[in-house]
């Protein structure tokens, strides 16, 4: 069964196509990684799947129900641009807001059990206009946690959260996905998204691009040898052998021909050069993003 | 993959515990009760300390004799003689009637903050019927403003104890008076949901929904001294609680079909 199954979808703001004819499939249980450029039409699509705007054609299914089905609707947690929080109230009484919203039984113990997933139980009396930025982010997810929701909406959950507030959102995210819960999440971050999502779905100019699988991507992203030298000339050398040759931002020089090491190391020996170091690796998402972008952008597409 | 069921009941009992819970917890709930019970005492308090001064327009030289309150009770409402008369004056102007401008304030920032702040995001993600929503409005901010027009009268009748203005029903019976007071109250149904499409309409945008709710309103304002004078009869009550019953649901409908038809953010 697919957690969400979009379509044909359409939308149009006025004489612009947010989307187009754009399909998506979310498996259950999947942490599901939306990437795409600004404008490229992915908070849209969220705030389509969670009702907050209309559509414009096409058919959403949740859960194999209708997107609008009221007690599916209930079961979805979200967090979209910023968190639905009422800036004058506490933290608490705005969890417990939405508690009552959710009719929770336990309220009071529901809204500590999200506190203490987001390691937040000490700010619980802060309010919320007072919370820094990655703060307000934790809270998001909280709200986004109550009444265990059996889909998470996430638009850009780890924007402006610091290297500790990004390790606990992972561990948050893997944990309920360990239990079950379905996570759709955009974020530019891409880095981030790599190290928890098993599957993707790139959209560019309101169409799905490409939708794979945590393995399909590593079958798709190339291999290359990384190496380090101590001569200038080294990617001279290398150029007058191999075809594909480029230099990365930590300066390590990256062969992207098929070759093994020992041959590379041979042949710049023979040239008078020494390897310092030097090993196989394989691109990273944001790499086959990028790749994939200007291969779309040379295609005209 | 099984759901919890969930009946239209139980979402407009959970829509209703929500918005009785932001009542308590917002400022302006307590703002807007503070200035109903401020505003009438300062009002007969003032004016009587006015009364039988003289102005002098200073073009035309011509006198003007300021004019206080008669009894504590014209700040409820003229008797039906006394309303054919275009009373410009002071006292003639300043009573229980400005409250629905008030209102109108209270509505429109109770409502536009949900969508301001971005709760109505969290509110409209889990339930997909709009109905409980503007029910829960409806019945939320009438009982809120009812509240507020017997906090007014509170206010008028520690005024008018302050002041030293007579209580006096100006030919006007007990029950007649109580009947006006009720029709004021019975009118909270026709002015909320009048105030309530106008913040579905305009949703963030604060100012809009309250531009809107004094236009609109201010349709509706005059109806208000002839349906409910000091001497109210039955008929005028009655007439009060049904009408505003019929407007409160077709207005209900037609902020219901506003919320529909447009994006929630």
């Amino acid at each position: 069964m697919n957690a969400i199954e979009i379509r044909g979808l359409n939308k149009s703001f006025g004489e612009k196509k947010a989307l187009s004819e754009f399909n998506m499939t979310v498996p259950v249980g999947s942490i599901y990684g939306f990437i795409g450029e600004n404008g490229s039409g992915k908070s849209t699509t969220e705030k389509i799947i969670c009702g907050l705007i209309k559509h414009n054609g096409g058919s959403i299914k949740l859960f194999d129900r209708d997107y609008l089905d009221d007690d599916v609707k209930a079961k979805i947690g979200v967090l979209i641009e910023s968190p639905g929080c009422f800036p004058n109230m506490s933290v608490w009484n705005n969890l417990m807001l939405q508690a009552s919203n959710l009719d929770i039984k336990d309220k009071k113990g529901e809204v500590k059990r999200v506190l203490s997933l987001v390691r937040m139980e000490g700010s619980a009396s802060n309010k919320y206009k007072n919370c820094s930025l990655g703060m307000k982010q934790r809270v998001g997810i909280a709200m986004a946690l109550l009444g265990n929701p059996k889909l998470l909406v996430l638009d850009e959950p780890i924007n402006g959260l610091d290297a500790d507030g990004m390790r606990i959102m992972r561990e948050v995210l893997l944990d309920l996905s360990k239990s079950g819960i379905t996570i759709l999440i955009s974020s530019h971050i891409l880095g981030e998204l790599e190290k928890i999502a098993t599957h993707y779905g790139i959209i560019r100019g309101g169409k799905m691009l490409i939708e794979m699988t945590d393995s399909e991507l590593s079958k798709s992203c190339r291999t290359f040898i990384k190496l380090k030298a101590n001569n200038q000339d080294t990617k001279m050398v290398l150029l007058q052998k191999y075809s594909e040759i480029k230099v990365d931002e930590n300066d390590y020089i990256r062969v992207y021909d098929r070759e093994e090491c020992e041959n590379i190391v041979t042949y710049l020996y023979e040239n008078g050069i020494l390897v310092s170091e030097i090993k196989e690796d394989k691109i990273s998402l944001e790499e086959f993003y990028i790749d994939l972008m200007e291969e779309r952008v040379n295609n005209g597409i | 993959m099984e759901f919890e069921k969930t009946t239209p009941s139980s979402r407009l009992k959970s829509m209703l515990n929500v918005d009785f819970k932001r009542l308590v917890l917002s400022p302006i709930t307590y703002i807007m009760a503070g200035a109903c019970l401020v505003i009438p005492i300062l009002m007969l308090v003032m004016t009587q300390m006015m009364d039988g001064m003289v102005s002098v327009d200073p073009q035309t030289g011509m006198e003007t004799v300021m004019k206080g309150f008669e009894s504590a009770f014209q700040a409820l409402s003229q008797t039906t003689e006394a309303s054919k008369t275009m009373d410009m004056s002071i006292t003639g102007m300043c009573n229980i009637n400005m409250i629905y401008f008030i209102m109108a304030v209270f509505v429109c920032v109770f409502i536009s903050s949900e969508f301001r702040s971005g709760y109505a995001k969290n509110l409209f993600t889990n339930r997909a019927k709009k109905t409980e929503y503007v029910v829960s409005k409806t019945i939320v901010c009438t009982l809120t403003c009812m509240a507020y027009v017997l906090i007014f009268f509170i206010g008028i009748l520690i005024g008018g104890k302050i002041a030293g203005l007579p209580f006096d029903l100006m030919g006007a019976s007990v029950m007649q008076a109580i009947m006006c007071l009720i029709t004021k109250v019975a009118l909270c149904m026709v002015f909320v949901p009048i105030f309530i499409v106008a913040c579905v309409f305009a949703k963030q945008r604060t100012w809009l929904s309250i531009i809107m709710s004094l236009c609109i309103g201010m349709l509706f304002f005059t109806m208000i001294p002839i349906i409910s004078p000091l001497d109210t009869n039955i008929l005028n009550l009655i007439m009060s609680i049904v009408g505003g019953g019929g407007i409160a649901i077709g207005l209900g409908a037609v902020s219901n079909l506003i919320l529909k038809k447009t994006n929630i953010i």
